[in-house]
């Protein structure tokens, strides 16, 4: 700031040293050649008035060696009339006798005189002095006139050099205007020459302060000189390139936004200061959190989970990458791998901490599927066989003797027997029609639904007579749709089954079919005892019950729902279900219309 | 000076920030512990009690230190006595914690509740409370401390109609009368906990605002 104040313009760099120059050298040249015209005008002069002199001499010769005064003053009048320059004459004594302009008898006495006293010694005297007698600048030239007995007598003839100052004095007035005028075109010179060089430096700053609002693929202007035109190209090239290695970190940037965003991991960045330095849309997905409102807080405001936290302090505390299994607790309680690697500084510093989290709650659900399902298909078979078993054993070992007991016992192991069928062909089932699907073999046909969803409502029509439960169809003639036959009626008889099981005795079953949105809904409503709502989401595992006991009892092999989601997935489509306790159920079949 | 006592209330914030994700997780685990009759996060609650009291200790002295050292004014002695106030709630709230973990230390049988009794949503709601009023602490939300000290009539309610149906039930069939007076008591503890978070919402008013909200408007009990 202080800087910038003490910073001129360059005219004012460049108009004082010019105007110096300019002024001295004209003082100079002026003092220098005005000393010369001097000079020489003043020795001019002294010559001739010499040569005056002498030709004055030989007339005044005589009168003086004869020491007529009279004569003297009158010959002295006359011929400085003549001359037009004063004549004077002065004795050896000093006291004058004759002058052109002034009565001798009034005169000082001129032995002092410097011009005098040189013509005394018989030379030739010379000076320039202000005559009090006549008021003005006068050149005087004296020089010896007779011998007389007490010495020279001298003859001085002078002239006023007056008008030769007025001439000098006029030149130096002129010149100090000229002086004027040299200021006033020095100034000029130095402000056109100013603009003339700062014009493109001017030109190269608007260009760098466009380069600093990121204009960078401006090109600066060439300037003329080849200085600041070299300058200009530099400054250009230097802006390009750096144009393109910020088009190459904002690409590498953007790249790594994209990759970010797009990943299913949430990535979350903590700083030394434990704050959140970055964090992606998934992470932040999963802290149930806004993306942009929570970066720059501490993790501790944000996470506020203590094993997540436990976690993150560890991460600081070693520089080994750690992974652990984290609950999280939002509005759904998900299953996170944590990974937490360090976050590397230029210098290879620690600047914090990287957490990978991966939401592997689906993963873990469907392990504990695969895993339940191997427990429970070895369950579901072993009780029939356990019971086939033991009464096997018993027939053999030791027989009832009753015909009638054996008969008991060889229903109980035809009873186990069949259950064991059933499970066996729903798996089968259930197998091939995955496998079915996942080799795209079932055959899809363009049918009119009624007739199949008549047919399984006739096929179920037995047993729900049989509890007096009445059953409707409500289906338009025309709705078709691209179906396996076959299959989507075994799926609506399974629903069927079901709603007939659960319903109490002389309840209703509703089966609708209509085109919602696009799609095919096939819906299967009844008003049984419903299903709690925390076993919805599993409802369509195998062998998942609800009620165990009840379910075995009833008849079914946990296959029946398996089935149906198979079923429509091969279709392409999905499945739903909505209940309510005490209300009843919704099973739906969604197909592609 | 200032710069260093900001240093300090920040630090003060994080480990109170710490102790309430413990506390929150206690709870969290003592009462699906209690509802899923697992003995094993019982114990685990039991044990980890130790550490929150611990921080609690260390949080009062680094709170005295600072008033000491600082003797800071406004809002900053406010936060500090907000702290003090918090922290001690929080370790309450961390020992009824223990106490349901001891009730659920105490269930033989890892069957789910009866019907009626289900504790999990009014648990949830009440940490839930806990929750919310730690992120009005966090955000300086009022709206939100205030939106807990109203939820906390609920947590009363539900309370109510456990106790009203567990003295209900044993009139008419004490055969359960030991897993009966444990719901109770949870119950209890929920209520309690709730009623904690509450206070800890209004310390967070009285933090942000200078406002005692305390005894106002409140239902008599």
């Amino acid at each position: 700031m202080v800087r910038a104040l003490k910073r001129r313009p360059l005219l004012w760099q460049l108009f004082p040293p010019f105007l110096l120059v300019i002024l001295l050298s004209l003082v100079l040249v002026t003092g220098y050649s005005g000393r010369s015209v001097r000079h020489f005008s003043l020795d001019k002069t002294a010559a001739d008035l010499a040569a005056q002199g002498h030709l004055l001499v030989d007339r005044l010769v005589e009168p003086v060696r004869t020491g007529d005064r009279t004569a003297v003053q009158e010959l002295c009048r006359r011929l400085g009339e003549v001359s037009g320059n004063r004549v004077t004459v002065i004795l050896p004594s000093g006291e004058v006798i004759g002058d052109s302009r002034e009565d001798p008898a009034h005169m000082d006495n001129h032995a002092g005189r410097p011009e005098i006293r040189t013509a005394y010694a018989g030379g030739i005297g010379r000076s320039t002095r202000y005559s009090h007698t006549l008021n003005q600048r006068m050149l005087y030239v004296a020089l010896p006139l007779a011998e007389l007995s007490g010495g020279r007598a001298v003859l001085r003839t002078s002239v006023s050099v007056s008008d030769l100052d007025d001439a000098l004095r006029s030149v130096y007035v002129g010149t100090a205007l000229a002086g004027v005028l040299v200021l006033l075109l020095a100034t000029a010179l130095s402000y056109w020459l100013s603009r003339r060089i700062s014009s493109p430096l001017v030109a190269l700053r608007e260009g760098a302060e466009r380069f600093a609002r990121g204009e960078l693929q401006h090109s600066l202007p060439a300037p003329d000189s080849k200085e600041i035109g070299e300058l200009a190209d530099v400054m250009t090239e230097m802006a390009h390139q750096l144009d393109d290695r910020l088009q190459t970190v904002v690409g590498q940037r953007n790249e790594l936004e994209a990759v970010l965003a797009g990943m299913v991991e949430g990535v979350l960045a903590v700083d030394l200061d434990m704050r959140l330095r970055s964090i992606n849309r998934a992470g932040a997905a999963l802290l149930e959190s806004d993306q942009h409102s929570i970066i720059g807080m501490s993790v501790y405001e944000v996470i506020r989970n203590a094993d997540l936290l436990q976690l993150i302090d560890n991460a600081f505390a070693c520089d080994d990458p750690i992974a652990t299994d984290i609950v999280l607790h939002g509005a759904q309680e998900r299953l996170l791998q944590v990974q937490a690697t360090t976050l590397q500084g230029q210098g290879g510093e620690r600047v914090g901490s990287l957490l990978v989290l991966h939401d592997v709650t689906r993963l873990r659900r469907l392990e504990r599927v695969r895993q339940d399902f191997v427990a429970n298909v070895s369950h579901e078979l072993r009780t029939p066989i356990t019971t086939i078993k033991g009464f096997v054993e018993t027939l053999l070992d030791d027989p009832p003797d009753a015909a009638e007991g054996r008969q008991r016992f060889l229903r109980i192991i035809a009873e186990h027997a069949d259950r064991l069928d059933a499970i066996i062909n729903d798996l089968l089932c259930l197998s091939s029609i995955e496998q079915d699907a996942k080799q795209a073999r079932i055959e899809l046909a363009s049918t009119v639904l009624r007739p199949i969803l008549t047919a399984a409502l006739e096929s179920c029509a037995p047993r729900a007579a049989s509890r007096d439960i009445g059953m409707e169809l409500d289906c338009r003639e025309t709705l078709r749709a691209d179906v396996n036959a076959r299959l989507l009626e075994q799926a609506v008889v399974n629903l069927l089954d079901n709603a007939i099981k659960y319903s109490s005795d002389g309840g209703q079953v509703n089966v609708f079919a209509r085109r919602v949105d696009g799609r095919i809904h096939v819906s299967i409503q009844d008003d049984g005892c419903g299903i709690a709502s925390e076993h919805l989401p599993r409802l369509w595992e195998r062998f998942y019950r609800v009620d165990k006991a009840r379910s075995r009892r009833l008849g079914g092999t946990g296959l029946g729902l398996a089935i149906v989601k198979h079923i429509a997935q091969a279709h392409g489509g999905n499945v739903d279900v909505e209940s309510e306790p005490g209300i009843g159920s919704t099973f739906s079949i969604y197909l592609p219309g | 000076m200032t710069a260093h006592l900001q240093h300090e209330l920040e630090s003060l914030k994080k480990s109170l920030l710490s102790l309430s994700a413990q506390v929150e997780k206690n709870v969290r685990q003592a009462t699906k512990a209690f509802t899923e009759g697992d003995t094993q996060q019982a114990t685990e609650v039991i044990e980890s009690d130790r550490t929150v009291d611990a921080q609690e200790v260390v949080l009062e002295e680094e709170c005295l230190k600072i008033l000491a050292l600082h003797q800071p004014v406004a809002i900053d002695l406010r936060f500090i006595i907000a702290v003090l106030k918090i922290n001690n709630d929080l370790e309450r709230i961390g020992d009824l914690a223990v106490n349901i973990a001891e009730a659920a230390a105490r269930r033989t049988d890892q069957s789910p509740l009866p019907e009626g009794f289900d504790l999990v949503p009014v648990a949830d709601r009440a940490q839930k409370m806990l929750a919310l009023s730690m992120d009005s602490l966090v955000n300086m939300d009022t709206k939100v401390a205030r939106e807990v000290c109203a939820a906390d009539d609920e947590v009363d309610a539900e309370k109510r109609r456990i106790s009203r149906l567990v003295v209900a039930t044993i009139k008419e069939d004490p055969t359960n009368l030991d897993l009966l007076i444990q719901i109770l008591l949870v119950a209890r503890h929920i209520e309690r906990i709730a009623d904690l978070a509450t206070n800890i919402a209004e310390d967070t008013i009285y933090m942000v605002d200078g406002d005692i909200v305390r005894h106002h408007d409140e239902p008599s009990d």
